[in-house]
């Protein structure tokens, strides 16, 4: 059982291959902004949702640099010190959950461990005494250095964590003393390994506002956190959470997956995508498709509820996708499934057009950072 | 908890205390080293320089850290507990139950909705650091020190070379002087003139002297090189044990790795199934008393849906990649325990006695 669970994580323990792991997810998470860009246009995303988004695209940026950082030496470094990443190979193609939480366990003694070590500067001195004195490879340094631009940057920049807790952003009055609010939070998802995104539009009939109600919001912060699994499907974190909290009514939630990513170099896949990326044989650096999955549940009207003997509240009735009576139960008004990927690739999925792929949504990126929409 | 705090604080300073008797042994060694330099005698420090103490005490922690990567198995265990919590009722909501069944159940399913094990995972994670950190310490304190002594051992080794040569050419020397000497005896034995006689005779006397002298010289050459091969000896010794420690060290470190990485996974996705499983259909159902309108739109749509998921059904490959992956990672898997199972075999005995037996 717990094999049968880590099955799919594979250590990247040689040099070469981990820095081209990380230079492929520069690339790719700076292509991210500005397909979000992108859907603001197209009126996808509000500017306050483009804002949150890109926040949260950054911090993965930001992360995979850090990890870079940490794992930068790996495979020179002799001794279990120096580690290896571990990726999820299938249907995910980015590290694994765990390597997330420890990099939050690290984060918790960056100071402590900053404080014990030399300044960068003071190791690059030594470097270079070591390099001209001693005519050697100063390895130790430079894994020395390398952890400490690690540490540095965990305490640095705004990083995207295991968990993300939910932030609320005031959106307008709704009338009726109603407030609307913009709720947004993330969670690196541990059973898919992939990085989701949370929207919710929420209606807040409270007398105080909700992230200054001291009583509510930590509560509906926890129940959010604890609920964003990516097994419940929209569904059900929305009825959750609008049962949980009476005076709360969600009208919208949305939750967008990041990822997975396919690389004929790194991940296994199946399906058609393994075929188009084996034949495009795009030179390293161009071989990669990354999907992007825009799940997204209204309310399609209220209904009133007797809650204990007196009072009633308001509980949403939320839109189904028509097609989930018998098919695909997707728990979700409708699922938008689009597919980043660089030119080469692009022509050969549009040369094989394989079936599953008719309805999905291509965004071709040139090196330029151009970005191009094909239906 | 406190129970596992305690058991680390006592290994902390087991592997502190191991560590000063590693670096004491070495330091006796290397004494030992730069007196035999000096040219004094060292018989009496290489007899103090014994292992078996060392040993004891490595064995000793060994086994208590072992102990404490077994005794993860049973901190994990107040897993269960949450998940025992998720699956039954509480003492309130039982209680609620023999009013309203509804409320009971909606009560368990919002504290179901709250309930997280991202904190424990976390927790797990960092002791398990606690640990990999005190045995990569203790695995970088083997390895300078059996360095230190391997580099000693080479000039010693090196020191020995030259006085066994040294040995060799005083008898060749030895051997030499034999035939002069029993030539001179025979000259003396033939002579008739007292004065020549003489002069052979002090000739031989001091011929005699430095046969003597250079046996003499053979027998300390001999006791030196005895000396430095004892010591020589005791240093191999010592870096073959430092080298097997560093082994043990490098299989608890992988297996306790192995372990974790494996753990949360496997707690993760107990959670999420138990949460998934019990609340998915449930909301369902709630949500469709409300569409039950939408009902007959959703009977026409369906069955474009169901065409749909036959395709994508088809769409599948097969994963045969999948499986071969899998054995490998089984074999690892298993080679690994392997290794700690014989290495620590009484302890694994132990403790399985301790969880099953009593």
């Amino acid at each position: 059982m717990k094999e049968a669970l880590t099955r799919d994580h594979a250590g990247l323990s040689d040099a070469l291959v981990a820095r081209r792991y990380f230079a492929k997810f520069e690339r790719i998470t700076a292509h991210l902004a500005r397909v979000a860009a992108l859907l603001h246009e197209e009126r996808a995303f509000t500017k306050p949702e483009l804002t949150v988004v890109g926040r949260y695209l950054r911090g993965i940026s930001f992360s995979f640099q850090a990890l870079a950082n940490k794992y930068l030496l790996t495979g020179r470094i002799e001794g279990p010190l120096a580690g290896a990443l571990t990726i999820d190979r299938s249907e995910s193609g980015f590290p694994v959950h765990a390597e997330f939480l420890t990099m939050a366990n690290d984060a918790q003694q960056a100071e402590r461990h900053l404080r014990n070590m030399p300044g960068s500067a003071e190791l690059k001195d030594q470097m270079v005494r070591r390099i001209v004195g001693e005519l050697a490879l100063p390895t130790r340094l430079q894994f020395a250095l390398s952890q400490r631009l690690y540490y540095e940057a965990l305490l640095k920049a705004d990083l995207f964590w295991a968990q993300n807790d939910p932030e609320a952003l005031w959106q307008g009055d709704a009338g009726e003393g109603r407030r609307r609010f913009l709720v947004h939070w993330a969670v690196y998802d541990s059973q898919i390994n992939l990085p989701t995104i949370y929207l919710m539009d929420v209606e807040d009939a409270g007398r105080t506002a909700l992230p200054k109600d001291q009583r509510r919001w930590p509560e509906a912060q926890r129940h959010l956190m604890a609920q964003s699994l990516g097994g419940l499907k929209l569904l059900t974190i929305a009825k959750g959470f609008d049962g949980d909290f009476d005076d709360l009514h969600p009208k919208r939630l949305r939750r967008i997956h990041i990822g997975p990513m396919y690389s004929s170099a790194f991940t296994r896949q199946s399906g058609p995508i393994r075929e188009v990326l084996e034949k495009a044989q795009s030179p390293a650096g161009e071989d990669w498709a990354l999907a992007w999955t825009v799940e997204e549940l209204e309310s399609a009207r209220v209904t009133q509820e007797k809650s204990g003997w007196f009072s009633a509240v308001e509980r949403e009735v939320f839109a189904l996708d028509p097609f989930a009576g018998r098919g695909a139960d997707t728990g979700a008004t409708r699922t938008e499934r689009a597919i980043i990927l660089p030119q080469r690739p692009y022509q050969t999925l549009d040369d094989l057009a394989p079936p599953g792929f008719r309805q999905v949504r291509k965004f071709v990126v040139g090196p330029q950072g151009q970005v191009l929409s094909y239906r | 908890m406190a129970d596992f705090d305690a058991q680390i604080h006592d290994s902390q300073e087991q592997v502190a205390a191991a560590q000063q008797k590693i670096s004491e042994l070495t330091s006796r060694i290397e004494t030992a080293g730069s007196r035999l330099k000096a040219g004094d005698d060292i018989a009496i420090d290489i007899e103090n320089a014994s292992l078996d103490d060392v040993h004891a005490h490595t064995e000793a922690m060994n086994a208590n850290i072992a102990e404490l990567i077994m005794g993860l198995d049973d901190v994990t265990a107040g897993f269960s507990r949450d998940f025992d919590e998720m699956r039954n009722k509480t003492g309130m909501e039982s209680f609620i139950g023999i009013f309203s069944k509804a409320k009971s159940e909606a009560m368990r399913q919002e504290r179901m909705r709250l309930a997280s094990v991202d904190e424990k995972l976390q927790d797990l994670i960092g002791k398990s650091d606690i640990i990999v950190q005190l045995l990569e310490g203790q695995l970088g304190v083997l390895n300078t020190h059996k360095d230190k002594v391997e580099a000693n051992l080479t000039g010693t080794l090196d020191e020995r070379e030259v006085t066994v040569g040294a040995l060799e050419t005083l008898r060749a020397d030895i051997l030499a002087m034999d035939p002069q000497i029993i030539e001179l005896e025979n000259r003396i034995s033939v002579e008739q003139d007292a004065a020549a006689r003489t002069v052979l005779e002090t000739e031989l006397a001091a011929l005699n002297t430095r046969y003597n002298q250079m046996v003499q010289d053979e027998q300390v050459k001999l006791a030196n090189s005895q000396t430095l091969e004892r010591y020589i000896e005791k240093g191999k010794t010592w870096v073959d044990s430092l080298q097997n420690q560093a082994a043990t060290q490098m299989v608890l470190i992988n297996k306790l790795q192995t372990d974790t990485k494996q753990r949360v996974v496997l707690y993760d996705a107990l959670t999420k199934s138990l949460k998934t499983a019990q609340q998915q259909d449930v909301a369902h159902r709630i949500n469709e008393i409300g569409v039950e309108t939408d009902q007959e739109a959703q009977t026409a749509m369906a069955a474009i849906g169901s065409a749909t998921n036959a395709r994508m059904a088809d769409m599948m490959e097969a994963h045969e990649d999948h499986m071969v992956f899998a054995r490998k990672v089984l074999e690892q898997k298993a080679k690994s325990d392997e290794r700690f199972a014989r290495r620590f075999q009484a302890i694994v005995e132990k403790h399985d006695k301790n969880l099953y037996g009593a």
